[in-house]
């Protein structure tokens, strides 16, 4: 009798509890989360490694792998890759290149961000606000705009493909080509597109820390210098190790750059090395640069956790900003702001002049004859490349409209599930299921883009989903995942959890509470975890070069296609992307207030 | 109508023990405040009670129905226990109007357009706060935006009401002001308080039984007089009471069932005791406890030199050192010593607590007098 009643408490328990654990909704979500996002994470991991050692149908045409047949299994992929003769130039070549070209940019982003991060907190420099947004602006444009900028402004008759560039018609200037083509050019245009990252992270350190710390110091009579050097610095250093950090994964990942400036010079990185074996067919090879990438940026966050003890720790420094006095920089005032200004200037206008002026070129590189043929031709123009005019060319329409589709579907999907995932990791922080949700979601960001996209390579075929616009929603949603789960975890853990409670109390149903309660007070953090996928996606070229084709061509490939060739419509069509991406910026800046830059600017 | 019952709650965080077994009965319409140092477990208890935590053992009643049981699996949400909360930063919805703030949990509870309207108004009048009905929190000064989330609290008439440190985010004027209206609103709504705090003077002003932690413990769960008069130990003796009490070791023999000789200040007294005492024979360490307002200066037999005077104007809170010993006594009036002056004094009255030196639990309350 004893015993029957407590079998019976016993499953009654069980029920009664598991019933408790899911009318939570945040238990809901991370649940679902966790399974959905294991799958799309993991899964494409395993099947990535387990395809390097397969035989894939255009390998079979290598000698050693005669006689095999496709889908064997085989270690010559690897062998081929690190131990052959071979290796040197598909392996450790493009390694000793792409970790070079990263170092170089990290080195010049830090420097050039860091310097104008500390004009713009800490001295009395004109023009602060000016500066702050117009120095974002390379970090909003694609990658890629300011290496064709480059290569638009540096060409001449003497290198690479013969037309004449911006300053060569100007000023009859002609550069060497390790200027134009290569590790050098690489690594500084890297480094421009990636300093406005270090402005952002020291910027924001140096404008949170408490001004008191520097006061102390000046009190106890130490002098400007010194203070710098063992106050400022010392505290900035974890924002120093993160960019640095943060710029060389994004380097070692950079796909259109090395793509755009390597060219001619036979400069090949990893990503661009990995492409040609993809389009080859190799996907065995392929594959294994894939892994070697996404080693690459495991090791990079491990140390950077390492060093700086936590994810985040670089925004722990924090206090009231008080009234800080500005280091007196005298007539310099205005010369450092002149000459960033410039800078900002040929970083971020003359692009798009260029691009301007390259389109209208009837002979590429040739100022001396315009023409508007290649926006508005209805017919193919003159060039013989078989392209109508930028406005009438069908494929632009196919890829303008798959580009704005993806972007929105990437945006919707990842900026809702991480807007879920941040508020049921910080309703139920600290739990397992909390801390595996919120490292699933933040995987993906540790993948370099081609390595991902590489990935769901690999399990189109197998999901039956090969070539289709949803692989290319799908592979869009989880890359971008880390940036909305990011920015929803901030929102929320910033939300004392009593504002929810609050209306918990007097029976708000749950969807209600984030509708009518949660969203509105956190709108500009949840807003700009849609924008930020949104505008990525927009300009993503590395994630999708591998998945994108026939009819689910999107802007970025179709540049990318036309770039080599079509000087003058690939000109136009760029100026289109970098506008679209802009005007969507503006738009969002506009109607939310959310901005990259918030916080840091003057 | 609704009685709080609790029995055996844990709860643990990790292995972190937040609150320990703990027992207790709160009646229909007491005003009961929660009192502790910070980490004390009382917040967390006043949350587990709401619903907004969930314990890790143990049963929560409300009225007839079990609202937690660890055993059963039982969880009712907050929702579902009809209860208010007042929260200590208010959690005003920052994104609606006053009106809207206090409208919105009645909208939710489905009452009609009009009668929220007469709700809402009443409650705003109630408040005194019917000028800022159009305004956003953001637009109210901190004692506005505690009215507001009273009224807020209060529209949809719980039955219960918890409030966790509701008034320590005012000033100290606004805060004594605070703490009139809320008694009196007690009174008037009819309806259980339950009240966190860590303010020992805003426990024993408000309260009808005052329940005092430490470290997740349950120290004693009284009305504040009693708490005050005969603490059940050395722990709720010091947290209650402002200037602190006294606290002499002594050490203490039997003398007969009711009497003690105790000696302290290098001195023989006689303790009589109002129960039996409980005392080993021998030599016995104790504790003898002394309220300032029984150290009596002037005509004593006890000698000590002024340590340093503080008069407050109504008082006058004078420190002196016998020995080792450092005393703390209250005297009516403006009275002003210079330091150093030697002083001899007597300690009355019937409320000297006797603990024991090692547990420091009460063993007796009683009288000291020179032997």
């Amino acid at each position: 009798m004893t015993e029957n009643f407590t079998a019976v408490s016993g499953k009654r328990r069980v029920m009664n509890s598991i019933k408790a654990f899911f009318t939570q909704p945040a238990n809901i979500i991370l649940t679902v989360s966790v399974v959905l996002l294991g799958f799309f994470t993991i899964y494409p991991l395993v099947l990535l490694v387990l395809d390097t050692t397969k035989v894939h149908i255009a390998e079979v045409m290598f000698k050693e792998l005669r006689g095999l047949k496709v889908g064997q299994f085989t270690f010559f992929h690897w062998y081929r890759m690190l131990l052959s003769d071979m290796s040197g130039v598909y392996f450790w070549n493009p390694l000793k290149n792409a970790v070079l070209m990263s170092v170089l940019a990290s080195f010049i982003a830090i420097i050039y961000g860091g310097v104008v991060a500390f004009l713009i907190t800490r001295t009395d420099i004109k023009a602060k606000k000016f500066i702050s947004s117009v120095f974002i602006f390379p970090y909003i444009m694609p990658s890629w705009t300011l290496a064709s900028f480059w290569k638009n402004f540096f060409q001449n008759p003497g290198i690479g493909s013969g037309t004449g560039g911006f300053l060569f018609n100007l000023l009859g200037v002609r550069v060497s080509e390790g200027f134009v083509y290569g590790l050098v050019p690489c690594a500084i245009v890297l480094g421009l597109h990636y300093a406005p990252f270090a402005y952002i992270l020291i910027g924001g350190i140096l404008r949170n820390m408490d001004a008191n710390l520097e006061e102390a110091a000046t009190i106890l009579k130490a002098s400007r210098a010194k203070i710098i050097r063992k106050i400022t610095l010392p505290i900035v250093l974890p924002a120093l190790l993160s960019t640095f950090l943060l710029v060389f994964s994004s380097s070692m990942s950079a796909y259109a750059v090395p793509q755009f400036l390597g060219g001619s010079s036979g400069f090949t990185v990893l990503t661009t090395t990995m492409k040609q074996f993809i389009n080859s067919g190799w996907y065995g090879q392929g594959y294994i640069m894939a892994i070697f990438m996404i080693i690459f940026g495991l090791v990079i966050l491990a140390i950077n956790q390492y060093a700086t003890g936590k994810r985040k720790s670089f925004t722990t420094v924090t206090g009231k900003s008080g009234q800080i006095s500005y280091i007196k920089m005298g007539g310099w005032k205005y010369a450092a702001a002149a000459i960033i200004i410039a800078l900002c200037i040929f970083c971020s206008v003359l692009p798009l002049i260029t691009f301007a002026l390259e389109s209208l070129c009837v002979i590429p590189g040739d100022y001396s004859t315009l023409t508007l043929e290649f926006w508005i031709s209805k017919t193919t123009t003159s060039s013989g490349n078989g392209i109508r005019g930028l406005f009438y060319e069908p494929q632009v329409w196919t890829a303008f409209k798959n580009s704005l589709l993806l972007s929105g579907t990437c945006a919707l999907f990842a900026g809702t599930v991480g807007i879920l995932i941040g508020y049921s990791v910080a309703k139920r922080r600290g739990t397992f299921l909390a801390k595996a949700a919120d490292n699933l979601a933040f995987l993906p960001y540790l993948m370099p883009s081609m390595a991902l996209g590489a990935a769901f390579l690999a399990i189109g075929g197998p999901l039956g989903l090969s070539k289709t616009f949803f692989l290319l929603a799908l592979v869009g949603s989880i890359k971008y995942l880390p940036f909305a789960s990011r920015s929803g975890i901030n929102a929320m853990l910033q939300l004392s959890g009593e504002i929810e409670e609050a209306a918990l109390i007097v029976n708000v149903p749950w969807w209600k509470r984030m509708v009518r309660v949660i969203f509105p007070i956190q709108r500009s953090t949840f807003i700009s975890g849609y924008l930020l996928p949104f505008t990525s996606c927009m300009r993503e070229l590395s994630l999708f070069t591998l998945l994108a084709s026939g009819s689910t061509v999107i802007l970025t490939t179709l540049l990318e296609d036309w770039q080599a060739w079509w000087t003058q419509s690939a000109n136009a069509l760029n100026l289109l992307i970098i506008i679209t991406v802009l005007a969507v910026n503006f738009i969002v800046n506009k109607l939310t207030g959310a901005s990259i830059d918030k916080g840091v600017g003057g | 109508m609704p009685e709080i019952r609790l029995e055996h709650v844990t709860k643990r965080f990790d292995k972190f023990v937040a609150v320990e077994d703990l027992n207790m009965v709160i009646e229909d319409r007491d005003f009961v405040t929660l009192l502790g140092p910070s980490g004390c477990g009382k917040t967390t208890t006043l949350r587990m009670i709401a619903g907004l935590e969930s314990p890790t053992e143990g049963r929560i009643t409300i009225g007839d129905q079990v609202v937690f049981d660890a055993a059963e699996g039982i969880n009712i949400s907050p929702a579902k226990r009809d209860i208010g909360f007042l929260f200590q930063n208010y959690a005003l919805w920052p994104h609606m109007t006053v009106y809207q703030n206090i409208a919105f949990g009645l909208e939710n509870l489905k009452w009609k357009k009009d009668s929220i309207r007469t709700r809402v108004d009443e409650m705003l009048k109630m408040l005194k706060i019917e000028q800022f009905e159009k305004r956003y929190p953001s637009e109210l000064s901190g004692g506005q935006q505690q009215r507001v989330a009273i009224a807020r609290t209060l529209a949809p008439r719980p039955k219960v009401l918890f409030m966790d440190e509701p008034l320590s985010n005012l000033d100290a004027k606004l805060r004594l002001e605070m703490r009139t209206e809320l008694k009196r609103l007690h009174a008037d709504t009819d309806s259980t308080f339950v009240y966190v705090t860590h303010d020992q003077l805003e426990a024993m002003t408000l309260a009808t039984k005052v329940c005092l932690m430490q470290t997740g413990v349950l120290q004693q769960y009284d009305p504040p007089l009693t708490v005050y008069n005969n603490p059940a130990n050395r722990f709720v003796a010091d947290f209650v009471g402002n200037p602190t009490m006294n606290f002499v070791k002594a050490v203490a023999g039997k003398a007969s069932d009711k009497s003690a000789i105790i000696s302290m200040f290098g001195k023989l007294f006689r303790f009589d005791s109002q129960s039996s005492l409980d005392l080993a024979d021998g030599e016995n360490d104790v504790i003898i406890g002394i309220r300032p307002e029984f150290i009596r200066l002037g005509n004593g037999t006890i000698d000590g030199k002024v340590y340093a005077t503080l008069p407050s104007g109504m008082e006058t809170m004078v420190k002196l050192s016998v020995g080792n010993e450092t005393l703390t006594s209250v005297a009516f009036g403006s009275v002003d010593y210079p330091f150093n002056m030697p002083i001899d004094f007597e300690i009355i009255g019937n409320g000297i607590v006797m603990f024991d030196g090692k547990t420091e639990k009460n063993l007796s309350l009683g009288s000291v007098s020179p032997q």
